[in-house]
């Protein structure tokens, strides 16, 4: 779970590197794509994004225009060192990489094959699947101490009122809201319920503070 | 359906039985909310002259129009305890949320017949307004119980009137405070059934979806409207999107039934939602719908009930309301005595007297003047990208 290849598009299309920029283009549009592989002898050579291609070419408008899509090929367009990521990278590695290289897509390859290829879309749909927002649920803010034990006694609270867990992320530590007290860690909850209200009692009784829902 | 001497216009589809839809014990759906609901209206004079109509349940074939066989099978097995619970939980069933009660299916599929009844009375020309106070369960999917709705009766409603009246076209509004999910996904791509959802963002809240870019698919592109209300909306705010969404899309849309889902838990006491609605927005509505089921599809128009968590302070004279303009009544000022006393020694919280909110006990909260902006704005973004004409 939550691998590139979980992710990934496995319909690759791609170039090789004498095509024509005008082919490119059309492949970009008729496809709906903004990234294309380049493959020679099915070896990955480079990438070129539609970007790149419109802005090697002469703009819309200018009579060279045509020619010069004609002309200038791939090969010229494209950047020669690919970032990659292999199929079994963990997703949050693959988005890092994209955040720091910032880039938009990454080709992701098994060995030396091309077997997929993973845009910034396909990263934000694998956030969307792991805080559980495709199914139906409440979301919940918890502050917990910052210490062995809390994740566990807030989840066990939902468990003892029969709330099912749809997802949880627990974020960084931050200062606490009063002087003294241990850090904390915000924990958000997705959970499989319509009314959080029992639930929302028992967790302060624990001594959990809850951020939202607030209280009636 | 047991037609007593209809007379009127406005016929209530109700009998005792649908009060048998309900979890137990403390939990939050109620069905003692109906009967507050009907003895204050009856204690108002709103129900002289508007005799009831008793529905049939619906058929296993009614309910799986928009169900699936394995999950009706579920639903009766567990209603005869004779499932198990790991396999009742795949179903949404057995969840504190809804949890098992005895002859789930026998009162969950007569809720169902309710609204279907009720529409078949309004289609026919029997009537030209129905109520099924019972109705509303808009959160059951297609194989799942779901935030309290075990079977969806407005889709069940929906499905059954498309395939008796070929190329109906059926506007579904929904003022819950919870996004109308289930109905929406039954129709999404289904461009003869529109479906508009106003409702507390799911940023937060359950079931989380109802955004404004969720809009319909394929075919349907566009017939899916969605305003989601920042939390602490007020009445202000809340009608004001009303009137700058609901009658521009049913316009658009040129509706041949008008069917409501009127949640009233969006009112600032609610115990489970955010939004800070009075009863005055609950009588702006239904008095709205009554006017666009006139002015666009010759009054045809049901009413449901639906999401209302505050069975004693708000349910009662939200329903009245509702009542009021499905009938066509005057909503009196003064709740009754007798309806005071036979439940005020009941009741954990102090009634009012009054069946509308005083404006004074509801002030405008600190952030209110934000809060209507960026409902504003998110209106502004809806509009335009919904039905073909509108914006």
């Amino acid at each position: 779970m939550l691998q590139v290849k979980d992710s990934m598009s496995r319909e690759i299309v791609t170039l090789s590197p004498d095509e024509t920029a005008a082919t490119a283009l059309a492949v970009c549009r008729e496809r709906r794509i903004r990234y294309l592989p380049v493959l020679k002898g099915g070896r990955l050579v480079g990438i070129v994004s539609d970007r790149d291609l419109r802005s090697s070419t002469p703009a819309l408008g200018d009579p060279s225009r045509t020619a010069a899509l004609q002309e200038v090929l791939v090969q010229d367009v494209m950047a020669p060192e690919v970032v990659t990521v292999l199929s079994d990278d963990p997703i949050e590695l693959a988005a890092n990489t994209m955040r720091e290289r910032r880039i938009g897509c990454l080709p992701v390859l098994e060995g030396d094959e091309l077997v997929g290829i993973l845009t910034a879309s396909d990263v934000m749909d694998a956030l969307v699947y792991l805080v559980g927002a495709h199914e139906p649920g409440s979301r919940m803010e918890i502050a917990v101490p910052d210490r062995p034990g809390s994740l566990a006694g807030a989840a066990g609270v939902f468990g003892m009122c029969g709330i099912n867990i749809v997802s949880a992320a627990m974020g960084a530590t931050r200062e606490p809201g009063e002087e003294g007290a241990p850090r904390e860690r915000i924990v958000v909850f997705r959970v499989d319920t319509i009314d959080t209200t029992e639930v929302v009692g028992y967790l302060e009784e624990a001594g959990y503070s809850v951020m939202w829902p607030p209280r009636p | 359906m047991a037609a007593q001497a209809l007379s009127g216009r406005a016929a209530i589809v109700h009998d005792l039985a649908l009060e048998g839809y309900g979890f137990g014990g403390d939990h939050p759906f109620n069905p003692l909310r109906v009967r507050l609901t009907l003895e204050l209206c009856e204690a108002l004079g709103l129900l002289e002259d508007f005799p009831f109509v008793s529905p049939e349940p619906a058929t296993d074939e009614e309910l799986r129009t928009v169900h699936s066989l394995t999950y009706v099978r579920m639903v009766q097995k567990a209603g005869r305890n004779a499932a198990a619970l790991s396999d009742l939980l795949q179903y949404g069933i057995g969840t504190s949320d809804n949890p098992v009660f005895p002859d789930m299916h026998e009162a969950c599929a007569r809720v169902v017949g309710g609204v279907l009844g009720a529409c078949r009375l309004v289609t026919r020309g029997e009537m030209e307004h129905a109520m099924c106070i019972s109705g509303g369960l808009h959160h059951a999917l297609r194989s799942a119980a779901s935030g309290f709705c075990v079977y969806n009766d407005a889709g069940v409603a929906i499905a059954r009137l498309k395939e008796e009246y070929p190329g109906i076209r059926i506007a579904y509004v929904d003022t819950d405070a919870h996004h109308g999910d289930g109905v929406q996904w039954m129709f999404y791509s289904d461009p003869d059934v529109l479906t508009v959802s106003m409702h507390e963002s799911g940023r937060y809240l359950f079931p989380g979806t109802g955004g404004v870019e969720e809009r319909g698919r394929n075919d349907g592109l566009g017939y899916s409207v969605n305003v989601p209300l920042e939390p602490f909306t007020d009445d202000g705010s809340w009608i004001s999107c009303f009137e700058a969404v609901v009658p521009e899309v049913l316009r658009a849309f040129d509706p041949d039934l008008i069917l409501s889902q009127n949640g009233c838990d969006g009112h600032v006491l609610d115990p489970l939602t955010h939004l800070s609605a009075t009863i005055r927005f609950y009588e702006h509505v239904p008095n709205r719908m009554h006017d666009l089921a006139h002015e666009l599809c010759g009054g045809r128009w049901v009413a449901t009930g639906g999401g209302g968590y505050d069975i004693w302070r708000v349910v009662p004279r939200a329903w009245a309301a509702l009542w009021a303009a499905v009938s066509h009544q005057e909503l009196p000022e003064k709740i009754p005595e007798d309806w005071l006393s036979k439940w005020g020694a009941r009741s954990p919280v102090k009634l009012p007297a009054t069946v509308r909110d005083d404006p004074e006990g509801y002030p405008q909260g600190p952030r209110a003047t934000t809060i209507a902006d960026r409902n504003e704005r998110t209106v502004e973004e809806l509009l335009g990208r919904v039905l073909p004409g509108t914006g």
